[in-house]
């Protein structure tokens, strides 16, 4: 399945902010403060990357960040946000992204690659399962909710790169963690 | 904050607790601890300035200016004064005072680095480029960064960029930046990805499109990893810029080898090829093609290579990529363009899609992937391209209602495509109402029966079928415009309903509801439904306008004046957010980003979301409060209303609305053109400009308002005080203009699709006759001013003309009354039936009678010390008074005339209101017209529709009663 995405990879630039509306009208896709946005595209502007379809319609884009201290073997990429248009999925194209992002990673020399996704988003989990991703912690109310409802988990999962020879990185911790544990 | 984990310093540790306080939002502790601190040490300065912060916050904007203003006078070199008042500035919006206040400290310390840092990014937040290419000098050469040498090198590619003279930045900013580069590269002192970066951009910029493709091929270029394709994206918009065809050719074909799905190498390979045969391009009999590679410069070549990833994609166990399939036809579409016979050895248009179909017709995306190539098929084959797609779809044997229904999701996915490509070729278009009807009824049985595909979805997933619901919805919508039945609206609205109430994330049901009750004039049901689409920030200006066109038009003054605020809070904050991170963009060397940060920033402060949205919440403003909790002067003063400036950029507007957020499988001739967006633009500039010119207007009205104190025309005259300049007049004149080209505008008879752009108030406001009506008054106004101005034994013609507009203007304002008059909904023969223009049109008679009611308290204010003058004139002089003053008596007249007025209104809306409560809709026997399930949802939509116009009778209703009483008392 994977690849089947025809698309065209490029940049995330500003003026993609004005056209992400069939990706950011979705219920799990957070639209950030424009701060959040510039401060990815000023630091690390390689890792916002958006898919383009014939058509001109954006179709998803990934934003991450390079992070953590290499001395401690915690260098690593992140994924901040995934997210395809509901036109576009069933495609591999959040395969895709995540490949991008990965190899990015590689290249800056990280030990491994990171994500947060709500513990109930299962799709989401299943989907970073295939992609080679195992949860290495849970994080207790790492998602506040607004409108009343509990605050959800989320898992931090992740995935070795080739730097982290033992993977070690990966090895599942065995208590979960709160928000203000993590870096 | 500042001074973090330095307790060394004792004044650290004193600081501290005020630091705490400020961090936690507790201002008043935190200024309450400096002052005691400053009691025992008063030369402190940093807890000055951190009372200062803690008075800004609590809005003592003045007394904190002050307090920081005592310091900084002082120069002040410690950390914590500069870093405190750094914040304190950037709050108070002055980043212009940070920069005097490091250009101090680096004269008081010139080695500091970091005072020197800080200048530089100081200079950064206001774009002072030039000083900042200098502060990045003078860093280098007390500390050689390479940093800092680039921030000097990109302040002049700023310059350049700034540069009104393009002339002056390609001769003298960019090739000084350029020689810049080129000593450190001589000097092999380059060090990072982002100074080559920066040497790739100068380049571009002039034009050196060899030297740049040098720099990318050669040992600098491998330093450009972070990005992949880095430089392969970079040599091909190289090759493209120099016409270096062959390399473009082989450089595509390379990648495309890479990756067969990578479209925009389809594209630059097709660019290029056909660029090549039109040159006669003939490969070197020996050697090479070009630095590249392998040029593929024929269209034998260029099917072949397309066949052969073909070819690769055929022969896979794994589902097949798309690229070259749509390439095929892309490569089809190219060739037909330009005559070629060869186009047929690829295949029979229609054969390929029907085939892209047997392989992809079970993914979402197909629908768009071949909606561009439709236009490949002839007019006659559409109604056989679907039958032999349809033939392939498995269904199963027809129901009891004859529509023969998918058996799994991929099946149903399959038939959905198939029915959303049919109205992309216009089929369902060309259907009657009888057969558009029966479309409707299969569909939602489809969409019905396909929702036990999806019974395990979580909320935040869409439904399978999902689609057939939204086709429908714009079926019914179709045989409204035709017919202008409006049970057709009504059913679009209950399927819509029930839609979200199997599928409550789906954007595009809320979206389409949003426009069909505002078509429909009720606005209140949009504020959940824009509310749950959870629209944020940047959101705000792209699709904002669904909320604001409508609130304000269909009378829900309070809502409308929410819907400016989140606009409003979010342009606000742009212009500080964007400033700081042009600032990181330097620190971190994406030195790409800072003109696309400052193009970005200036496409928000353009916005014309933003001038609209700015106008209409101080007209709203205006409307709620102005000469009723408080006096007009006072309004107009406190929102900062200068009435001579004109200060939204016309000419340059950026339209950033998101027009096609709702989705449309609409033939291509039927989808919003360029021009019809061009025309939106065009008429919401229009729109725009009757509305600001109006908020000016009134705002003169405040302006030109008397003091307190009595005063007329010869006492004026006597002590030889100069009238302001009459801006009343200029600007009528101005309004009277735009209402001309508004007119005109509208006789082009532009029509937008209807999931395009909505119209703008305007035609409305027209035939409501408000335009005039507010045009009336305002020239009242003039002629009252005039009126003051001149000797009353030499204001004959003007009284008359003053009495004569008192009239007018109580005829015109019954006239809009009376297009106001009729029931907003009624029940007849068991069929709903609105009126929204009527609404529509109360609303422009209340927002007349507020500017009718401004201007009559101006009129007051001059007429009064006038009289009481005449007066005591009469009395003293026991002398005729040579001018009986018609005016005085027309405008006792006239106020009369209004509260009559008002209470006609008053009345119509309270019999309105009784009619639609007692609508007994509950009753309303719909099931001749739809099918029983339909029904409660239909009746949920008229339910809001009714609660929504009561609403907005209320609201209306409320504001006038308001404005009434106050009329009552306005006397001379």
């Amino acid at each position: 399945m994977l690849g089947s995405k025809m698309t065209t990879l490029r940049a995330f630039t500003c003026d993609d902010l004005f056209k992400f509306n069939n990706i950011n009208l979705d219920p799990l896709t957070e639209t950030y403060g424009i701060p959040f946005y510039l401060q990815y595209l000023a630091h690390w502007p390689e890792y916002f990357i958006v898919a383009e379809a014939p058509g001109g319609e954006l179709m998803g884009y990934i934003m991450g960040k390079a992070e953590g201290s290499v001395a401690r073997e915690e260098w690593h990429g992140h994924v901040t946000a995934l997210s395809v248009a509901p036109e576009f999925r069933r495609l591999g194209l959040a395969a895709k992204l995540m490949e991008l992002l990965e190899e990015i990673s590689e290249r800056k020399g990280g030990f491994f690659v990171d994500l947060f996704v709500r513990v109930s988003n299962q799709v989401a989990v299943n989907m970073y399962k295939q992609l080679g991703y195992s949860v290495y912690r849970t994080v207790i109310e790492y998602y506040s909710a607004s409108n009343g409802e509990p605050d959800e988990d989320a898992y931090d999962m992740r995935k070795a790169l080739s730097r982290d020879t033992e993977k070690k990185s990966i090895i599942p911790l065995p208590h979960p963690v709160r928000p203000e544990d993590i870096e | 904050m500042a001074a973090r984990g330095h307790v060394q310093d004792p004044n650290d540790r004193r600081l501290r607790p005020i630091y705490d306080y400020l961090d936690n939002g507790n201002n008043k502790m935190a200024i309450q601890q400096a002052d005691k601190l400053l009691k025992k040490h008063k030369d402190l300065h940093c807890a000055k300035v951190l009372k200062a912060i803690g008075l800004q916050r609590t809005g003592k904007q003045d007394e904190a200016f002050a307090l920081a203003q005592e310091v900084a006078t002082l120069e002040p070199t410690d950390d914590n004064s500069l870093q405190a008042l750094t914040i304190l500035y950037r709050e108070m919006h002055r980043p212009e005072l940070v920069t005097k206040l490091y250009e101090a400290a680096v004269r008081k310390v010139p080695s500091s680095e970091e005072y020197h840092s800080h200048l530089f990014m100081a200079y950064a937040r206001v774009g002072e480029y030039k000083k900042m290419q200098q502060a990045g000098m003078t860093l280098y050469k007390i500390v050689p960064k390479n940093p800092y040498y680039f921030w000097s090198v990109m302040s002049l590619v700023m310059q350049a960029i700034s540069a009104q003279d393009k002339k002056l930045s390609q001769t003298m900013f960019l090739p000084l930046a350029e020689r810049m580069v080129e000593k450190m590269v001589k000097e092999e002192k380059i060090e990072a990805e982002a100074e080559v970066q920066l040497y790739y951009m100068i380049l571009e910029r002039l034009g050196k499109y060899v030297e740049a493709l040098e720099v990318v091929r050669g040992q600098l270029g491998e330093k450009l990893t972070s990005e992949l394709q880095s430089r392969e994206n970079k040599c091909m918009s190289l090759y493209k810029q120099l016409e270096r065809w062959p390399e473009c050719n082989a450089l595509s074909c390379k990648l495309l080898l890479k990756n067969p799905d990578d479209w925009q190498f389809y594209m630059s390979y097709f660019d290029s090829l056909f660029h090549l045969i039109d040159q006669g391009w003939e490969p070197p009999s020996e050697g090479e093609h070009c630095s590249e590679g392998e040029v593929r410069s024929s269209v034998a070549q260029a099917i072949a290579f397309v066949e052969e990833r073909l070819a690769v994609e055929e022969a896979k166990e794994t589902r097949p990529l798309r690229g070259p399939f749509l390439a095929r036809l892309e490569l089809i579409r190219r060739l037909r363009a330009r005559g070629c016979p060869e186009e047929q050895e690829l295949g029979e248009p229609l054969e390929l899609m029907f085939q892209y179909f047997i392989k992809f017709g079970d993914k979402p995306c197909c629908i768009s992937d071949l909606k561009i190539y439709l236009d490949l098929l002839t007019t006659d084959h559409h109604v056989q391209f679907i039958n032999r797609l349809m033939e392939t779809v498995p269904l199963s044997e027809p129901q009891d209602d004859g529509v023969a229904l998918p058996g799994d999701t991929r099946a149903l996915q399959r038939h959905l495509c198939v029915a959303q490509l049919s109205r992309a070729l216009g089929l369902h278009h060309a259907l009657d109402t009888t057969g558009k009807l029966d479309l409707i009824r299969q569909l939602k049985s489809h969409y019905r029966h396909g929702l036990q595909f999806g019974k395990s979805c979580l909320k935040t997933e869409l439904q399978f079928s999902d689609m057939y619901c939204l086709l429908a919805s714009h079926v019914y919508i179709d045989l409204w415009a035709e017919t202008g039945d409006e049970t057709m609206l009504w059913q679009c609205l209950g399927l819509l309903e029930e839609g979200l109430s199997h599928s409550s994330s789906n954007a595009q049901f809320k979206l389409l509801l949003i426009l069909l009750f505002c078509r429909m004039g009720a606005f209140e049901p949009v504020v959940d439904l824009y509310s749950s689409l959870d629209a944020k920030h940047v959101q705000h200006d792209t699709i904002g306008f669904l909320l604001t066109r409508y609130a304000e038009s269909l009378g829900q003054f309070a809502a409308a004046s929410q819907s400016c605020n989140f606009s409003l809070r979010f342009f606000h904050s742009n212009q500080k957010d964007t400033s700081e991170y042009i600032i990181q963009a330097y620190k971190y060397g994406a030195f790409e980003k800072i003109p696309e940060f400052i193009a970005f920033r200036s496409r928000l402060n353009r916005s014309l979301h933003f001038a609209q949205v700015r106008t209409e919440r101080m007209l709203l403003d205006l409307f709620l409060e102005a000469d009723l909790s408080s006096s007009l002067e006072d309004n107009v003063k406190s929102m900062g209303l200068c009435p001579e400036e004109d200060d939204i950029p016309w000419t340059d507007m950026r339209d950033n609305r998101d027009l096609t957020v709702l989705t449309s499988w609409d033939p291509a001739d039927r989808q919003l053109s360029e021009e019809q967006r061009s025309f939106s633009l065009q008429e919401e500039l229009l729109w725009l400009k009757v509305r600001f010119l109006t908020l000016r207007l009134v705002g003169t009205l405040a302006v030109l308002s008397h003091p307190p104190t009595p005063r007329n025309a010869e006492k004026a005259a006597e002590n030889g005080v100069v009238a302001k300049p009459d801006i009343l007049r200029p600007l009528l004149d101005q309004l009277n203009t735009t209402l001309q080209n508004g007119a005109q505008f509208l006789e082009r008879g532009v029509q937008y699709p209807f999931l395009g752009p909505s119209p703008t108030r305007l035609a409305h406001a027209l035939a409501s006759g408000s335009c005039h009506c507010q045009v009336l008054a305002f020239q009242l106004a003039a002629y009252v001013q005039e009126l003051d101005a001149a000797a009353l034994e030499e204001t004959t013609e003007v009284q008359t003309q003053i009495s004569n507009s008192f009239k007018s203007l109580l005829i015109q304002l019954k006239e809009i009354l009376n297009k106001c008059k009729g029931d907003l909904l009624e029940v007849k023969e068991g069929q709903c039936k609105t009126q929204p223009t009527l609404l529509e049109n109360l609303v422009f008679f209340v927002e007349t009678v507020c500017v009718v009611h401004w201007v009559s308290c101006f009129c007051a204010g001059v007429l009064r010390p006038l009289k009481a003058s005449l007066q005591k004139r009469k009395k003293k002089k026991k002398e005729p008074i040579s001018a009986t003053m018609v005016v005085f008596s027309g405008f006792q007249e006239f106020t009369a005339g209004l509260q009559s007025l008002f209470s006609e209104v008053l009345d119509h809306i309270k019999g309105q209101e009784t009619s639609l409560t007692a609508l007994k809709l509950g009753e309303l026997t719909l099931e001749e017209v739809m099918p029983a399930g339909e029904e409660a949802f239909v009746k949920l939509a008229m339910d809001k529709l009714r609660s929504s116009y009561l609403r907005s009778l209320q609201e209306l209703g409320d504001l006038l009663k308001k404005r009434a009483d106050v009329l009552k008392s306005l006397k001379i």
